[in-house]
């Protein structure tokens, strides 16, 4: 294998060293404005090297394959100056069982690809022919290699699927937005049901409604809980812990948020983006709750950041980044959430999501699709609304967490999450 | 490899076919408090097969060089698939050209010890500033990027583009309150614009520690002062992406909202896009369909007065193409895409911007914009309140919201300088980010903007 002789290369002058390969090709068909666009198809090949010299860490990568002494060598120059390495390469650990290759992706055809998409669309413009879509579908299928010079040896080979629709509806000035999609490494996924969420985020909104500036409670959709959790994966994330910029670094064991509250970090879900037997540097993946009833349990660390911090990894190299995150139901229907409320809003999309300081918890967006609710009752959706508040107040002051968890995108599984009480301004 | 890319082309059975191939050298280095962070380069090689038929595109990349005429193939076969209609492309002379990258420093001739040690120093200024100062984000890049492009038409052109830039963030700490100074400088002249940056990491520090005792701005409507850094980013996200396009040829609707000679905004509004402004990020003496790039006005006196075109949807829509369909890198098409975007200068003082101002903001420098077409929102670095004429307190978590539409209008004064920082950082759109990009204006007053915050 490649990744051998690049270890084998890189050991000639280095301590430890390890490996890696990636070969994949990809297929994805493009809609835009009503009508098919573009197909296109992507060969990749990726090698990384990543050395330890006299205690030092040095990276290298390339795409040529004609570059393997070119890689080893850059890694080790980079050594010369690189950064203490807090850790040693592992050596062969049995990884768990996780699902991540699906035969069916293989045989799915570019014109079957498009017919999924021209379905679609055509779903969505019998709804409302003025309706303007765009649409996309890939799969992708690869193999990676990895090697490390303390004996672990793997290599995976991984499939992915993916469905999306997004439309555009304009009325003089007003550009309305909304879509719907789903990916992961499974060619099962409900291209009518895609289409059918869409719509109906397109039949909610066909009033405007006021709003009011001040004060009201907020229900987030699977797809708005993101406004809440990206300061909670900058928060848990090992080396901003490490490095003090995460509020909560020194808050394990403390409460956190409403006791109703429970995340995890969790890499084994069957056929999940981010799913698969081993992180980026060769160590098992496993689960990891982050907050378990309100409580503050456990940070993200890849080896360097938990050699560092005198921890251990918890599979989440390189980066201490989370995998996929899942957020446990509560017991409250939807329909409950929403007919609880007198006057409030509910979040799909924002904008602006990450500028400013979002590590301290604080957002402030622009409602891009949101809903108004009067007296327990959807009544359209909102306009030039800006929201702002922030994450570590707003999840110890949850209201209600509904009782069905759904997909967000491919790397979020939520349910809808209600804050008491959330900033709105408007004109 | 120019015989046997051309021969490749020639197997082409599509209408249009073009390649492109990139070689790619860089190198990183980043200190995350008192550690280098991460350290390393790397090289990257591949190349993207465009092939169009009745219409439709087939596209096809790949790092493999070998395989190419399978790739056109592949391509070909895509673009047959989706082609229905006419195809239609602006006519362009062909060209053969080859462009050679002048750089006062070449930064492929500095060792990675000498990248790390600038940072180093910069680092340091940042954790020395005072004890309220927890951490640090101090990283280097740059990349050298080495472009041949071919088209069945004739046209061959070699291009270097040279990018080179640093990032400096310092985060200050009082029990939960955690807060970051930001400073960028980013540019494709040479080693030397990274060097000297001192006071920058300086005044990162210094403005971490000072928001630590502002408060939050109280949100609702403003009378906002930009500073020139922020009124690039918002002709640029505000504005400009409804200039795309890409966004309006085949959208009926889109179509009469943007119709040429409409008015847009006050009368003192100009903005430009510029693809030729030497030493911008923005620049580059061809586009990624080898059209030459130029200064095109997208708003002259308040009205619209044009947009930025590839090929295919200057055709479309029966104007001239501008030299705006970039790629960021081999693995993507050229799509319509800003160069550097400013607004131009008009002849207010900054004096005369604040002096009848009761209650308002002056908003400076930028972390970030997104766009919707109709919506946007920015985020600037900090702000200060202006009462009675005069500059007040510092406030932070400024964020500028509003309808396109609406705020052009609200536009009342215009600064008389224009500037166009070197900041870092660059544009996102249809999955292709970051791409350098320019851009500027002068200090740029509006009425009525609706500020976020609680």
């Amino acid at each position: 294998m490649i990744v051998n002789r690049l270890i084998e290369k890189a050991m000639r002058k280095a301590q430890g060293a390890q490996a890696s390969l990636e070969q994949s090709e990809s297929t994805d068909v493009s809609f835009e404005n009503d009508k098919l666009k573009s197909v296109k198809s992507s060969q990749s090949t990726r090698m990384g090297v990543k050395v330890i010299l006299d205690g030092k860490i040095g990276l290298s990568h390339t795409t040529d394959s004609d570059d393997v002494d070119g890689v080893v060598a850059r890694a080790l120059e980079a050594a010369e100056f690189g950064s203490p390495a807090h850790f040693r390469f592992p050596g062969p650990q049995d990884g768990p069982d996780v699902k991540v290759f699906d035969d069916a992706v293989l045989s799915v055809t570019k014109e079957k690809m498009v017919r999924i998409g021209e379905e679609m669309i055509g779903l969505v413009k019998e709804y409302k022919s003025d309706i303007l879509l765009s649409a996309g579908v890939d799969k992708s299928a690869g193999r990676s290699q990895f090697a490390n010079s303390a004996g672990t040896e793997y290599t995976t080979e991984a499939t992915a699927f993916g469905v999306w629709v997004n439309g555009q509806l304009i009325r003089g000035t007003d550009i309305l937005w909304a879509g719907h999609g789903f990916g992961w490494k499974k060619r099962e996924i409900d291209h009518v049901e895609i289409a059918e969420n869409a719509i109906e985020l397109f039949k909610m909104a066909e009033n405007i409604a006021p709003i009011r500036s001040g004060i009201m409670p907020v229900i987030f959709a699977p797809q708005g809980v993101n406004v809440l959790l990206l300061a909670l994966t900058l928060g848990f994330n090992g080396k901003n812990v490490f490095l003090g910029s995460s509020p909560i670094a020194g808050k394990l064991g403390e409460k956190i948020a409403d006791e109703r509250f429970s995340i995890t970090d969790n890499p084994l879900l069957d056929y999940a983006i981010a799913s698969g037997k081993y992180d980026g540097e060769g160590v098992p993946h496993c689960t990891t709750p982050l907050i378990e009833q309100g409580v503050a349990k456990n940070f993200l660390y890849d080896l360097d950041t938990a050699g560092r911090s005198g921890t251990k990894t918890t599979g989440n190299g390189v980066d201490c980044h989370p995998t996929t995150l899942v957020i446990k139901e509560g017991d409250t229907p939807y329909e409950e959430m929403v007919k609880n409320i007198r006057e409030g809003l509910i979040v799909h999309d924002v904008l602006g999501l990450g500028q400013g300081n979002p590590i301290s918890g604080e957002f402030s967006v622009n409602v891009l699709l949101g809903y108004k609710i009067e007296n327990g009752e959807v009544v359209g959706r909102v306009k030039d609304v800006m929201l702002a508040g922030n994450t570590y107040e707003a999840i110890k002051n949850i209201s209600a967490i509904g009782d069905k968890a759904e997909w967000a995108g491919g790397s979020l599984l939520t349910p809808p999450i209600g804050i008491a009480k959330l900033s709105v301004v408007t004109k | 490899m120019r015989e046997r890319m051309e021969k490749a082309l020639r197997k082409s059975n599509a209408e249009y076919t073009e390649i492109r191939i990139e070689n790619v050298a860089s190198s990183w280095a980043n200190f995350r408090g008192e550690e280098l962070d991460k350290i390393g380069s790397s090289r990257t090689l591949g190349g993207i097969v465009r092939a169009l038929v009745k219409g439709g595109w087939g596209y096809a990349t790949f790092n493999d060089l070998d395989a190419i005429e399978d790739r056109v193939k592949e391509a070909c076969e895509s673009a047959r698939l989706v082609g229905k209609e006419q195809s239609k492309l602006a006519e362009v002379e062909p060209v053969v050209d080859e462009i050679t990258a002048t750089l006062e420093k070449d930064f492929r001739q500095v060792s990675l010890s000498e990248k790390k040690s600038v940072i180093e120093q910069y680092n340091k200024i940042i954790l020395g500033y005072n004890d309220k100062i927890e951490t640090s984000n101090v990283g280097y890049r740059d990349s050298f990027r080495k472009v041949w492009y071919w088209n069945s038409e004739g046209t061959f052109i070699k291009d270097e583009r040279p990018d080179v830039g640093v990032v400096i963030s310092a985060t200050a700490r009082e029990g939960d309150n955690v807060q970051q100074g930001f400073e960028s400088h980013a540019g494709s002249s040479g080693f030397q614009i990274i060097e000297g940056l001192g006071k920058k990491a300086e005044a990162a520090a210094k403005r971490a520690v000072d928001l630590l005792s502002a408060p939050p701005v109280t949100g609702g409507e403003y009378t906002v002062i930009m500073n020139p850094k922020l009124a690039g980013v918002f002709a640029h996200e505000a504005f400009g992406h409804l200039s795309e396009s890409d966004f309006v040829y085949e959208n009926e609707r889109m179509k009469e909202l943007m119709v040429l000679g409409k008015c847009l905004g006050s009368n003192i509004l100009n903005i430009i896009d510029d693809g030729t402004i030497p030493g911008l990020r923005g620049t580059h003496k061809y586009d990624d369909e080898g059209v030459k790039t130029r200064k095109n006005y997208l708003i002259k006196d308040g009205i619209l007065a044009g947009r930025l075109h590839s090929r295919e949807t200057a055709a479309k829509m029966g104007e001239q193409p501008t030299g705006n369909a970039r790629a960021i890198g081999y693995q993507y098409q050229p799509i319509v895409r800003m160069t550097n975007t400013y607004i131009d200068k008009g002849d207010a003082t900054f004096q005369d911007m604040i002096r009848d101002v009761g209650l308002g903001l002056y908003a400076i420098d930028m972390v970030g914009g997104q766009t919707s077409m109709e919506m946007f929102t920015f985020s600037a670095a900090y702000g200060y309140m202006v009462r009675d004429g005069k500059i007040a307190e510092l406030v932070r978590d400024v964020v500028l919201t509003g309808n396109v539409f609406q705020i052009l209008m609200n536009i009342d004064k215009m600064g008389d300088t224009v500037e166009c920082p070197p900041a870092g950082g660059g544009c996102g759109k249809g999955g292709q980010s970051p791409l350098p990009v320019g851009f500027g204006g002068p200090h740029v007053r509006i009425q009525n903007v609706v500020v976020g915050g609680r």
